[in-house]
């Protein structure tokens, strides 16, 4: 092994892959894209439904609602309660009637309105009416013939939820990470092709050399770009070091995969061809974290699933190396088998 | 013509053309455009409230909450499963039913519900689901509602989403980037790289050979279209008639792509057709936009008879009625577009052998 060879085959694989326009337009455009999802998702979570109450009368169960979720607010006259609705201040207004408590002394049905703005929801309209009309019992003082007994399944974040943004984190760190599958992949199969590979080893160059440079140049490549990602939308600022340890697995995953596909792929586009199912069943497990519940326990069956979600837990909620230690020990038992059954494949294709 | 040799040629256009950036990006363009007005303007993230349900004995709650609309609701056999939906957040809050749940709130008596909650789950959704489950208790026990309640909408009596005022674009641009562009930029390059010539020395003639480039264009077009409606849960109440207008959508975007590559030589000059002359195509999305554009401006512009059955069908749960005229001018559209096609590849049959 020659560093001094080595250095000079990084340099020139770094110099190829600048020079494949397409790899390099589909990089930065991804990574100039993956940005902008970022930042336009929605920075905050609408925790509480915010309520407007007119109530010419004094209704201590309507005014100090205490149930989890609805925050109401008192306002001064039905028209400000109208206009504030109208501005989207209230996603309801709830007008009781100046006449409310002698109605319900007199076991007679109040009218109470309800004002929404045209396009609320039909489900948000039933809810609100719903939670009128148990304001309405609970007022009235009827009880509840049954109780409820809590169990909190995982960490309650009531009051800090995870914004969808910050959930997309993981994702975007995998997509990065899985795309350079596209652009190594193609810059082996071309050398393989092309017969380079082999014009390289008439210099001093050995095949260990040659496949370490490789295999530094993938990580390296994949690595830097999921970190500049993750320290530009934040994924850093929690457990750096674990969210360090799991891209550079996750790097060195992708870089194993792409030897699997360059040992199998002729050019660009059969690169494409076997790329896209490939990162396609490697990019699923992100989606547990977007769209919780979407998918069942087989996602444990793919490596990334380890990936996403020792980033998720270490970065959304903190999680130390006592929580997620298992996760990367599983992470980086697949990473070693399957870089050394990509190097296997692709070494035979040297041959 | 010979269905042999358009077998041939299709299948050559097939294994060819799908190997072009124009392919995969007719493909992702507007599937990426799809997810980001998704994401912008909430659809995939607004999400009912939902509840999983473990019944020990044969409540009537059960049924009670499939009538509720504020919420969703599923079933589970056993407890360990519904902690598991829990668990993932497939569900906000998991309830266990106790077998003897009606009848001890029929008689009155305290009786106890057990309630998992997802830690990740939002107050709204907690507080939703609290009082829903209790309001639906009350009704089981007979209690009657002490208040009458009257819902009052402010404002303009129709408000069109934003996320549902964008789909017609979408749709368009789902069916014209793939079916304009794909038979365009094939015959272009045939003509660039000479190609051409070399086919129509064959025995297939220059009908076949731009049909074969339509139907790719058609086919892809038309998936496009689908794949569109289907991301965006669009496909309304009449599915069989929407995927009709698609199909004879799909035909005209084929046309005219097909029509573009009898006349252009070049990638650059599609292009530049495409940028320039684009708006024609999607001006009618662009009037449903803005509703209150009078509708007969839309009406001058071909696209137009897509537009209007699609959005029908799709948002407006409209039925054949509805869209039968501007159909029948879209399938004249379709007809006379083939008339087009052939009179100028007779004319242009010449020049493109020669």
């Amino acid at each position: 092994m020659n560093i001094h060879i080595i250095g000079i085959l990084i340099s020139k694989d770094l110099s190829l892959f600048f020079r494949k326009r397409a790899i390099l337009i589909l990089t930065l455009m991804g990574f100039i894209f993956y940005l902008i999802i970022y930042f336009v998702m929605t920075v905050s979570v609408d925790e509480n439904l915010e309520i407007g109450l007119y109530s010419p009368v004094s209704l201590p169960i309507f005014s100090q609602i205490e149930e989890e979720g609805f925050e109401i607010s008192n306002v001064e006259s039905e028209e400000l309660l109208k206009e504030a609705v109208l501005d989207g201040s209230y996603v309801v207004g709830i007008s009781i009637p100046a006449d409310v408590t002698e109605k319900l002394g007199s076991k007679q049905k109040p009218v109470i309105s309800l004002y929404f703005t045209p396009d609320t929801p039909q489900e948000l309209k039933d809810a609100m009416e719903i939670v009128v009309r148990e304001l309405a019992f609970m007022q009235t003082g009827q009880p509840l013939a049954f109780e409820v007994s809590e169990e909190i399944l995982g960490q309650d974040l009531t009051g800090t939820p995870i914004p969808p943004r910050d959930r997309l984190r993981p994702l975007l760190a995998i997509f990065i990470l899985m795309m350079e599958i596209l652009g190594l992949s193609n810059l082996i199969s071309e050398e393989i092709e092309r017969h380079t590979a082999r014009a390289l080893l008439v210099t001093p160059a050995t095949v260990t050399d040659i496949f370490i440079a490789k295999s530094i140049f993938g990580i390296g490549l994949a690595f830097i770009q999921a970190v500049l990602i993750m320290t530009i939308i934040g994924g850093m600022n929690t457990q750096p070091l674990i969210v360090l340890i799991s891209l550079l697995l996750g790097a060195a995953l992708a870089t194993g995969v792409s030897f699997f596909i360059s040992a199998r792929a002729r050019d660009f586009m059969s690169v494409l061809a076997w790329s896209l199912p490939v990162l396609i069943i490697l990019i699923i497990p992100s989606f547990t974290i977007m769209f919780p519940g979407s998918v069942t326990g087989w996602i444990k069956v793919i490596p990334t699933y380890y990936l996403v979600d020792t980033v998720h837990r270490a970065v959304n909620f903190g999680s130390g190396w006592g929580d997620i230690w298992i996760n990367l020990l599983i992470l980086f038992g697949f990473t070693v088998v399957i870089f050394y059954a990509g190097l296997y494949m692709l070494r035979r294709k040297f041959r | 013509m010979n269905i042999r040799r358009m077998g041939v040629l299709f299948s050559k256009e097939f294994l060819y053309g799908s190997r072009s950036y124009i392919f995969v990006f007719s493909i992702v363009g507007p599937i990426i455009i799809s997810i980001i007005i998704s994401l912008i303007f909430g659809t995939w993230l607004v999400e009912k409230p939902e509840l999983g349900i473990m019944d020990e004995g044969r409540s009537q709650l059960v049924s009670m909450f499939d009538g509720i609309d504020s919420m969703d609701n599923t079933e589970y056999n056993t407890i360990t499963e519904m902690r598991e939906a829990v668990e993932t957040g497939a569900v906000d809050i998991g309830i266990v039913i106790p077998s003897d749940f009606d009848d001890s709130v029929l008689k009155g008596e305290k009786t106890e519900i057990k309630a998992f909650i997802w830690g990740e789950s939002t107050a709204k959704n907690r507080g939703i689901i609290g009082v829903t489950i209790a309001n639906t208790v009350r009704e089981l026990a007979g209690q009657e509602a002490p208040v009458e309640i009257e819902t009052i909408t402010l404002g303009e009596s129709v408000s069109i989403p934003w996320n549902d005022r964008l789909l017609p674009l979408i749709v368009l641009m789902a069916i014209f980037l793939g079916g304009i562009m794909l038979p365009s930029t094939s015959i272009a390059m045939e003509k660039e790289k000479r190609t051409i010539r070399a086919l129509m020395v064959t025995p297939v003639s220059i009908e076949e050979i731009f049909l074969a480039k339509g139907i790719f264009g058609f086919i892809l077009s038309f998936f496009m279209g689908i794949l569109i409606l289907v991301i965006n849960k669009a496909f309304g109440t009449q599915p069989l008639l929407l995927t009709a207008v698609l199909a004879l959508g799909a035909v005209m975007a084929a046309e005219l792509g097909t029509l573009l590559g009898v006349y252009v030589k070049d990638f650059a000059t599609i292009f530049t057709i495409w940028k320039s002359a684009g708006i024609i195509l999607f001006a009618p999305a662009i009037f449903y936009m803005f509703p209150r554009i009078p509708e007969w401006v839309g009406r001058i512009f071909p696209t137009f008879y897509i537009t209007q059955p699609i959005v029908e069908l799709s948002q407006k749960s409209g039925g054949w009625t509805d869209i039968a005229t501007n159909t029948f001018i879209l399938i004249a559209i379709d007809i006379a577009l083939i008339f087009i096609l052939l009179f100028t590849l007779r004319r242009k049959q010449y020049t493109a052998v020669s």
